[in-house]
């Protein structure tokens, strides 16, 4: 879908902000740019709707170099959602997200049953909102019109720089979830770039972590948490939180031990979760009753999952990713992940 | 303060006409500004290297003051409504222009990348996202420069484009008289304030839309602009009297515009108070008016760079008419018969005091009196220049425009004044005019100076004006100044009664 060849960036000033980076998205996959201020995760990122053009190499879309496209049709059909947000204040919430749509020059009618479409998408009520100015509404709320705007048109790709960056941590959590949640409905390509690595882990399909210009490693968040490649991305993924804080699709255990397809005969002992062709979760079944368990979502903190745990007196749960089940965790995959962090030096224990 | 009602019942018509050419001028040249300075303004925006130099060439302009840039206009423009409005541009250019380049350049670089990264056009950017958030700032813009024109209009007056200037000129003029420069003053200032309110309420009304709110101004201001133009077709005059500043100049002028239409057909129209003189010469080479009464004394210092061979009147204008008719082909026509010549004036009181009688009787009291002068009279050859060598003075001078010359020496703020002979305050204040023996001011007699084609496209004019020839005397001129100067009786009137008394009309 996005394909980076050798692409560099040398500013005027000297400064080299990408060098020699080759790198692609598939299609409909959330890659999650990521590292330390400086490492030119933005930079990379505003290349793809040239924004910033590349000094050498060749950035391809569809297989097609960007630069054989149209400027203006090829950023109509790339989403960007900026991290100030930045609606035009003195446009309507509607007006804001008819921009890209009137430029393609669609009709009046489509644009407005497309504004409505979007705006319960994200939870905003159409009729309450699409007649006010950006001001009006919260940050969060303002976001989520960023995000509508960004996806108005259609477009294949949406870029997101650090977009919930500027909001509060709860606006932030429910935005994040609200974007899993419509990456599998929407199945864009996105590209997001953060430099908050529970973001990261949590939205992207896979992270491309790195510094000073080059990709450092770029693997899924898994693989990046449990095979870090060098010392730096084990400090940059790891050190900074108690493993209490890790989200859980870390430990979750993926052998399927405990998930049965719906059209298996359950067994008779036993807590099993179940699931259908598509990978989405049905239900559970203990000792052959069908009981209810809620999900986990893959990003959610080991401390908070345990919670979940108690509250439902249970010690198996379904972990999903959007929808799609990715495996389940017990009480013994928590407790061998945090053996597994957990050093001993000096006959001390270290967290 | 009822007088100052009486003043304005009595000029009402006057006043209405002066406000309606002040808004006309204000409007015209506050339009234009905006259609040269908001695009040139969003262009630099585009072109940032060269905006500063562009800015800042506009701020230089507006440094030259107003005065400077009409009587550098009057030899391409000549005089009346053109310059006006070109130089009242001048200075409405640069608030505009700044606020227009700033106001779109301090747009959120977070708005502009989000609508590039939109894939907004540069000309589709501007027009839907930084002009109308820009908007506010250029509209701040344009009432800073509605305010400055509305102010600097009122010096239009002293190149005949008219307007409340006009009012307040006068009154200055007329030493001072606080009623008239009041009905000029305070109805600029409402003017003023009238269309700042005005533009705000179209700011905060679409402020929304950039292009919307422009268009309405500029609409509406087109509308008041041209109605004049459909509803007043006034009859075009065959002939234009202008005149300097003063009451003298402006019963000359109605004199002869008097006697011109009662012995032809022709219309005159009079276009008084142009200012100084250069401005009325000025006028005269580019056409803009056809006849202005002029002084031989000034015609040779003047504008032939030369000093009168003498001191006998008649030779005076001899070498006068023979110089204007040899270097710029002009007509000068017989003189009358008073010689308003420079004098040196102090109080009765003052020279009893002092036993002063002539000029060089000033030397002993050089170092106690005061002398209030013009800047012209201070700088002149005929003037304080001459004196200083003539009659070996060395006084302690203060500059002052000529009508607050009367006020200062009145109130005693000045000993010594210039003056012209024939000025009415002379015999108000009681003044005495200070002897002259070593000839120093040479005769300054009025004559209709006009281009020689002029009197050969109407060469009835000659034998018309002739008549005034030798006629009006020191005192008679005296009188008729003082009673428009202090008596406020029009120059159109007083001229008249002179005319029918001395028998010029029926």
């Amino acid at each position: 879908m996005i394909e980076f060849e050798n692409v560099s960036k040398v500013y005027p000033e000297g400064t080299k902000a990408v060098k020699d980076m080759s790198f692609h998205v598939e299609k409909g996959e959330l890659l999650a740019l990521i590292g330390p201020s400086g490492c030119g995760k933005t930079t990379s990122m505003k290349m793809i709707n040239r924004l910033i053009e590349p000094t050498s190499g060749t950035i391809k879309i569809h297989n097609k170099d960007i630069r054989e496209y149209k400027i203006s049709e090829l950023r109509w059909n790339i989403g960007y959602v900026l991290q100030q947000i930045a609606l035009f204040p003195h446009m309507t919430i509607e007006e804001n997200i008819a921009v890209v749509p009137e430029m393609k020059k669609w009709k009046k009618q489509k644009v407005s049953q497309r504004i409505d479409e979007l705006m319960n998408m994200v939870g905003l009520d159409p009729e309450t909102y699409k007649k006010r100015v950006p001001s009006e509404l919260s940050g969060g709320q303002q976001q989520r019109v960023g995000v509508v705007r960004a996806l108005a048109a259609d477009p294949d790709i949406i870029l997101m720089d650090e977009p919930f960056s500027s909001l509060d941590p709860i606006s932030r959590e429910q935005l994040q979830q609200d974007i899993q949640q419509l990456q599998k409905e929407i199945q864009k390509t996105i590209v997001f770039v953060t430099h908050d690595i529970d973001e990261a882990l949590s939205l992207g399909d896979r992270v491309c972590l790195m510094k000073e210009g080059e990709i450092v490693q770029l693997s899924t968040p898994q693989d990046l948490i449990l095979n870090p490649i060098n010392d730096f991305v084990k400090s940059f993924v790891g050190e900074r939180k108690s493993p209490w804080q890790t989200a859980v699709d870390v430990m979750v255990d993926q052998s399927k031990a405990h998930i049965i397809h719906e059209n298996d005969t359950p067994p008779p002992k036993g807590l099993y979760i179940i699931e259908d062709n598509e990978h989405l979760y049905k239900g559970a079944i203990q000792d052959g009753q069908p009981i209810t368990l809620p999900t986990l979502s893959n990003g959610l903190h080991l401390r908070n999952a345990t919670d979940v745990f108690e509250k439902n007196n249970t010690t198996l749960l379904p972990v999903v990713k959007g929808e799609r089940l990715i495996g389940t965790l017990s009480y013994r995959d928590i407790v061998i992940y945090l053996q597994e962090q957990t050093k001993i030096e000096n006959g001390v224990v270290q967290q | 303060m009822s007088e100052f009602i009486t003043v304005l019942q009595e000029r009402q018509s006057t006043l209405l006409q002066a406000i309606w050419e002040h808004l006309q001028l204000s409007i015209i040249a506050l339009l234009i500004a905006i259609l040269i300075a908001v695009p040139l303004g969003l262009l630099l925006t585009r072109t940032r290297k060269v905006a500063e130099p562009i800015i800042g060439f506009t701020a230089v302009l507006q440094t030259i003051p107003s005065l400077a840039i009409l009587a550098f206009l009057i030899p391409f423009l000549g005089i009346g409504t053109k310059p006006a409005v070109v130089a009242l541009i001048v200075y409405a250019l640069l608030p505009i222009l700044r606020n227009t380049y700033t106001g779109v350049k301090e747009v959120d670089p977070a708005l502009k990348e989000a609508a590039t990264g939109m894939g907004m056009s540069s000309f589709r950017r501007l027009s839907r996202v930084e002009l109308p958030l820009a908007m506010p700032v250029i509209m701040a813009g344009i009432r800073t420069s509605m305010v400055l024109i509305v102010g600097t209009t009122t010096i239009a007056a002293l190149i005949g484009a008219g307007g409340l200037g006009e009012l307040i000129l006068l009154g200055i003029d007329r030493g001072g008289n606080l009623n008239l420069i009041l009905l000029g003053a305070i109805p600029a200032a409402l003017l003023a304030i009238i269309l700042d309110v005005i533009l705000r309420l179209v700011e905060s009304t679409s402020a929304k839309s950039g292009f919307r709110s422009l268009a309405t101004i500029l609409i509406v201001s087109l509308l008041i602009v041209t109605t004049p133009f459909v509803f007043n077709r006034e009859r075009q005059p065959d002939l234009v009297v202008g005149g300097k500043i003063g009451a003298e100049p402006a019963i000359l002028m109605s004199m002869y515009k008097l006697l011109i239409e009662d012995e032809t057909d022709l219309y005159v129209k009079t276009e008084p108070n142009l200012g100084k003189t250069d401005f009325v010469f000025e006028a005269l080479k580019t056409g803009d008016i056809d006849i202005y009464p002029e002084f031989t004394g000034t015609a040779i210092n003047t504008f032939l760079g030369e000093q009168a061979n003498s001191n006998n009147p008649q030779e005076v204008y001899q070498q006068a008419k023979k110089g204007m008719k040899e270097q710029y082909n002009m007509a000068f026509l017989q003189p009358m018969e008073f010689n308003n010549t420079y004098a040196v004036a102090t109080t009765q009181e003052i020279a009893d005091q002092y036993g002063l009688e002539t000029i060089g009787d000033l030397k002993s009291v050089q170092d106690e009196l005061v002398a209030g002068f013009t800047l012209e009279f201070k700088d002149r050859q005929d003037g304080y220049q001459g004196m200083k060598e003539v009659y070996n003075l060395n006084l302690n001078i203060e500059t002052m425009e000529a009508g607050v010359r009367q006020q200062a020496i009145k109130n005693g703020d000045v000993d010594i004044i210039d003056a012209y002979a024939t000025e009415g305050y002379m015999i108000e204040y009681n003044l005495k005019v200070l002897d002259d023996p070593k000839n120093l001011f040479p005769p300054y007699q009025g004559a209709p100076l006009l281009l020689q084609q002029t009197v050969d496209q109407y060469p009835e004019l000659k034998d018309i004006l002739n008549q005034l020839g030798g006629q009006i005397t020191k005192r008679q001129m005296q009188e008729m100044n003082y009673k428009v100067d202090s008596e406020g009786q029009e120059p159109i009137t007083v001229a008249r009664n002179y005319l029918r008394d001395n028998g010029f009309l029926e």
